[in-house]
């Protein structure tokens, strides 16, 4: 149990690393807008270099970036094999009674699953990998707080996050000093059919839960007692600012995307290469 | 004889991570059969870890965890026997509580052995006038409970295993002076009753001194000292050193002697403190005894 970590942060120290948390936030989006204008074979082999070129300046191993893609492989090999069998086109390549394959639908397949790859390194390199969990919640709450105009209590939302997330390895550890106490006292987790299964864990639910609201409830009369009263007024320790690398950052991914517009335009007037309907 | 013995056992925290810690380091170290042993350390010299060995919650990664002589290792499919043979109660075991009576909470541990219904609830009963509860508490929720009630009930619910080795785990911390009181001498009621070996773990100088037999200091992952209170207590230079210090008590009395007082040199309780200022300066000076 001990060595589930969440949020998944890798203490490094890169370019990435030191953007601001909101900057990250806006490329993540940006990035995601990328991947979907993509529609020419070129524009692929473009995204492709960016996924390539964004892993190496996050200085985050390779191998720690495929161990988060394993659980993703299934829905790669679903979405290209639906891609490859699915979709019509004009080049016939394979026939087998039902089953007609098309260029156009081997195309489709490597497109789709580039998309996906370069969609899970991005989110993840610029969201989960190079922020720690607190750094990503003040960047929401400083990025949304114009709403704050129209009532929306982002601040209070932003708290929420914050300390479901400051819990989680709290409750993990707690979990598993329930877990080892009704062990001693003779629990068995690990045999028996599903239903036997699913009984042995109430002894480790119940302690849980009572254990989760008691701390709930400290929580929140420590909060009180400290004066706590909700965004209003509310000044923080650590103030960050946008500096030069964060504009820096912003006009190259900008401009990589209209780059990729301006490569689909000239693809689908030229014909080069295949062009996604 | 020993009851339990460690030879040579070695344990780190998520080897092969930046978070490697060495908790146990080729530790050595017997409990004796019948005997009160008081396991005292600083945080974090392999205390915890160590009793997790004892019932196999934790294995070791070199070295051998002996009950009666046996390895519990030697099947590993067969721990689940273990457990019921070495209670364990862990820290804060309050915790655990989790039945909707503290009567079926107590029989949660017998009932996994498989006992028949009538040794159930003998063994309930008896758990449950060790610690103290009356019928009145048992029929109550355990939330129901007050914290010292609570901690109890969670002692009992592993005495009603009736183990051959009962290992506690800092059984009276956050207790008040009376709470600590019945905790301990639930433990002591129990090792009589049933002429079983007893472990307990804890800070305190003063409690390890009233209530335990055989004494072994451990620092670093290692076990530094094991014997008598008056062997043990004689090394003070060597337990400040750790971090730990003397009983109050005989802090006290030292400085006293200093003074010119002619106490005895090993007195490690308050009772035997009473008993020896008394019979220096007679019932008089002590009308009031706190």
């Amino acid at each position: 149990m001990k060595n589930i970590s969440i949020g998944q942060y890798y203490a490094a120290d890169s370019p990435i690393h030191r953007l601001d948390a909101r900057t990250k936030l806006i490329l993540a989006i940006l990035c995601i807008v990328c991947t979907f204008i993509c529609k020419s074979t070129f524009a692929f082999v473009a995204l492709m270099i960016f996924g390539v070129l964004l892993v190496l300046i996050s200085r985050i191993p390779p191998k720690v970036i495929f161990r988060a893609m394993k659980p993703i492989v299934f829905i790669m090999l679903f979405t290209a094999l639906i891609n490859i069998f699915w979709t019509g086109g004009e080049i016939l390549l394979f026939e087998w009674k039902f089953i007609k394959v098309y260029a156009e639908g081997l195309y489709n397949a490597a497109f789709m699953t580039v998309r996906i790859i370069v969609l899970i390194i991005g989110s993840s390199i610029f969201l989960t990998y190079t922020t720690t969990p607190i750094a990503l919640t003040d960047g929401t709450e400083r990025l949304l707080s114009p709403l704050k105009k129209i009532k929306v209590p982002v601040h209070e939302f932003a708290m929420m996050m914050s300390i479901a997330l400051r819990f989680v390895p709290t409750l993990i550890d707690e979990a598993d000093r329930i877990m080892s106490a009704q062990k001693a006292r003779g629990t068995d987790f690990s045999s028996g059919g599903l239903i036997k299964r699913a009984k042995a864990l109430i002894p480790i639910i119940i302690p849980l839960f009572v254990s989760a609201f008691r701390r709930a409830d400290e929580l929140a009369t420590a909060m009180e007692c400290r004066c706590y009263h909700g965004g209003e007024g509310r000044t923080k320790l650590h103030v960050t600012h946008l500096g030069f690398s964060d504009f820096f950052a912003l006009i190259l991914m900008i401009a990589f995307g209209a780059a990729l517009v301006l490569i689909n335009i000239y693809a689908s007037k030229y014909g080069l290469g295949y062009v996604m309907p | 004889m020993n009851k339990a013995e460690l030879k040579n056992v070695t344990f780190r925290y998520m080897p092969g991570t930046v978070y490697e810690t060495l908790a146990l380091n080729d530790v050595s170290v017997g409990f004796e059969d019948g005997k009160i042993t008081g396991l005292i350390g600083h945080t974090g010299s392999g205390k915890s870890t160590l009793v997790g060995m004892l019932n196999g919650l934790i294995r070791p990664m070199s070295g051998e965890v002996l009950l009666d002589g046996e390895n519990i290792w030697e099947k590993p499919k067969n721990i689940g026997s273990v457990r019921f043979r070495v209670g364990l109660v862990m820290q804060y075991p309050e915790y655990q509580l989790f039945e909707d009576t503290v009567e079926k909470d107590i029989s949660f541990g017998p009932k996994n052995m498989g006992l028949s219904p009538d040794e159930i609830s003998r063994r309930v009963k008896e758990a449950a006038d060790i610690v103290g509860l009356s019928g009145k508490e048992l029929a109550k929720s355990p939330f129901d409970l007050s914290g010292g009630q609570k901690r109890r009930a969670a002692i009992a619910g592993v005495m009603a295993m009736e183990p051959e080795l009962l290992v506690l785990d800092e059984p009276a911390a956050g207790l008040d002076p009376v709470g600590r009181e019945t905790v301990f001498s639930a433990i002591a009621d129990y090792r009589n009753m049933r002429n079983s070996t007893v472990v307990i773990v804890s800070h305190s100088m003063e409690d390890m001194a009233r209530w335990c037999d055989v004494l072994t200091v451990m620092a670093d992952g290692g076990v530094l000292m094991t014997g008598s209170c008056e062997d043990v207590f004689s090394h003070a230079e060597e337990l400040k050193k750790t971090g730990l210090d003397l009983p109050q008590i005989t802090k006290l009395m030292l400085l006293l002697r200093e003074k010119g007082v002619p106490v005895g040199e090993n007195i490690y309780t308050v009772e035997a403190a009473y008993a020896a200022l008394t019979e220096i300066f007679g019932k008089r000076a002590s009308l009031k005894r706190i």
